[in-house]
């Protein structure tokens, strides 16, 4: 008959050879390979000390015969430690869910059960499909004063654990990230980006529970980060960026009144808009030909030397002709 | 931290108060902007709340002041007005009934509140407590002022708190107070999203035509 036993790393394993007497002429095999006879006390086996690499099929056959006369299947492994276990309610008003995992492997089959108390009442925690080791729970009431308490056991053949959570309603909720975020640069603006993002949609219902949301943003070529918390409005236009520099954008959200800031979203990259640089070859070689006279007291001449220069004159050009229309404007209505 | 609160509540007093005519203010506040005063006021209570907490607790001793502390709901407790609702029934809140929930529970708050205020030890303890019941008192009046603006009757006055049996022993008076403030507690975090809720349905538009309409 087959037979399964499961041991702890480390413990000494003795398997006798079914109703064998002990000094039976036997051979043991694991995984089809022969066990050395070192292991062998008469016809049992020792294993000392056992690891989760000896885990596998033993068999026990007769030494002349070769016939079968036992085998069992060897797991070795631990029993669980303290499971680790998570409760967020991510899409409040509707419920929560909690997840959990083991923090060491223990090699053997484990399982899970979880009970979740409101005040009296049992509450069921419907296991999700995908991911495993993940349920949830529909709230029934609103703004509870009574903490739940949720329990997870984990269970396996060499031993049982568990953990306990209890908390208010309010204390678990935590939003996803905030999703599609976009950021863009602002036509002849060379200090703005525009960013855009929508509210996470496992959020049911932004407009009785509305989130406010945190951005933050920094140029690539800088450590120290750039705040902004926005308490309503899906998007933000950035007035400070440095001019030409590749920015890196991140958005994050809470409910507006109760819970934790969610996890900062997906990263987005927006350079600010830069001007053509038309007449570059002019200027180029007009400031090449200062430098060389004047080399140890001006810097190389740089992209940025050059768009000022021609930014600043076309600015003053366009301002000078714009003047000058409101002029002709008026005087046309003095007529 | 105190003269916002004595601020907000001698604004809220004035300009709501039925025998002034005080339709200057009225007209200028608008339900809309009560209502964000309303919500504003129940943020900075919470906050007032989370500190008044923290100090009576302290006072009341273990196991009130232990964080996992999760005792059973007596039936005693349920004479301080719950915020605890269905879901679905909270969504279909008129706005009438909205509102008059926050005034009733609040009222009711305030007169237990009041009662504790009359009884606790040290001078710390009665001045923090004071300055809340004033702070509270300003919420009730604002949420009767946004109420009377938008044409609504106010609820009848709280029964006497002497209508219930005082506490047999010490340990359940404690448990008592500790459920109030767990009660007030949860009241202000759900009024957080009532008067949310209220902002998206009353624009200050809808105000201007009722005001129009009583003749003002």
């Amino acid at each position: 008959d087959v037979h399964m036993q499961y041991e702890r790393v480390g413990a000494d394993v003795t398997m006798k050879c079914g109703s064998m007497d002990w000094d039976a002429a036997v051979t043991w095999t694991v995984n089809g390979t022969d066990i050395d006879e070192s292991h062998l006390n008469g016809s049992y086996l020792i294993l000392k000390n056992v690891s989760v690499m000896q885990s596998g099929q033993y068999f026990c056959y007769e030494g002349s015969s070769w016939h079968l006369k036992y085998q069992t299947y060897l797991s070795v492994g631990t029993p669980p430690k303290e499971p680790v276990l998570m409760c967020r309610s991510n899409n409040y008003p509707k419920g929560f869910y909690c997840s959990w995992h083991l923090p060491t492997p223990t090699y053997i089959p484990n399982f899970f059960n979880i009970s979740v108390i409101h005040g009296t009442k049992e509450m069921v925690c419907e296991k999700d499909a995908v991911p495993k080791n993940r349920c949830h729970i529909r709230y029934l009431q609103l703004f509870s004063t009574v903490k739940y308490k949720v329990t997870l056991t984990v269970t396996n053949a060499l031993g049982k654990n568990f953990t306990t959570l209890t908390f208010d309603e309010f204390a678990i909720v935590k939003p996803d990230p905030p999703e599609s975020v976009v950021a863009k640069p602002v036509p002849n603006n060379p200090r703005r980006l525009e960013v855009s993002w929508q509210n996470p949609s496992s959020w049911p219902d932004p407009e009785s529970f509305p989130l406010k949301f945190f951005l933050r943003y920094r140029p690539l070529i800088l450590d120290q980060w750039q705040h902004v918390e926005l308490s309503d409005g899906t998007s933000h236009t950035i007035t400070d960026a440095y001019a030409g520099k590749e920015y890196i954008i991140q958005v994050a959200a809470k409910d507006n009144d109760i819970g934790t800031w969610s996890d900062w979203s997906v990263a987005v990259h927006a350079t600010p808009w830069t001007e053509e640089p038309k007449h570059l070859t002019t200027e180029a070689q007009i400031t090449e030909t200062t430098s060389a006279s004047t080399s140890s007291f001006m810097a190389p001449p740089t992209t940025k030397i050059c768009d000022k220069g021609a930014v600043v004159g076309s600015g003053a050009v366009a301002v000078c002709w714009t003047a000058g229309l409101v002029m002709a404007a008026y005087s046309v209505l003095f007529i | 931290g105190d003269s916002w609160g004595i601020f907000t509540f001698l604004c809220a007093a004035l300009c709501n108060l039925p025998a002034l005519p005080a339709l200057n203010c009225t007209e200028e506040l608008g339900a809309g902007q009560s209502i964000q005063q309303t919500y504003d006021l129940t943020r900075y209570l919470e906050h007032q709340l989370r500190t008044l907490a923290g100090t009576y607790l302290n006072y009341l001793g273990p196991p009130f002041n232990e964080p996992d502390f999760n005792p059973p709901r007596l039936a005693r407790a349920e004479r301080v007005p719950s915020a605890t609702v269905d879901l679905d029934l909270w969504r279909g809140l008129t706005d009438n009934a909205r509102l008059a929930a926050n005034y009733r529970a609040y009222s009711r708050l305030l007169c237990y509140l009041r009662v504790l205020d009359g009884q606790v030890g040290t001078a710390e303890l009665r001045h923090r407590l004071a300055h809340f019941c004033a702070s509270l008192q300003g919420l009730v009046l604002s949420i009767g002022g946004v109420m009377s603006s938008l044409g609504y009757p106010l609820p009848a006055g709280p029964p006497a708190p002497s209508g219930a049996p005082p506490a047999s022993n010490d340990f359940l008076k404690k448990m008592d107070d500790f459920w109030l403030l767990k009660e007030l507690q949860t009241w202000l975090w759900r009024s957080a999203k009532d008067f949310n809720r209220l902002k998206k349905k009353v624009p200050p538009a809808v105000v201007t035509l009722r005001l129009e309409a009583r003749g003002f």
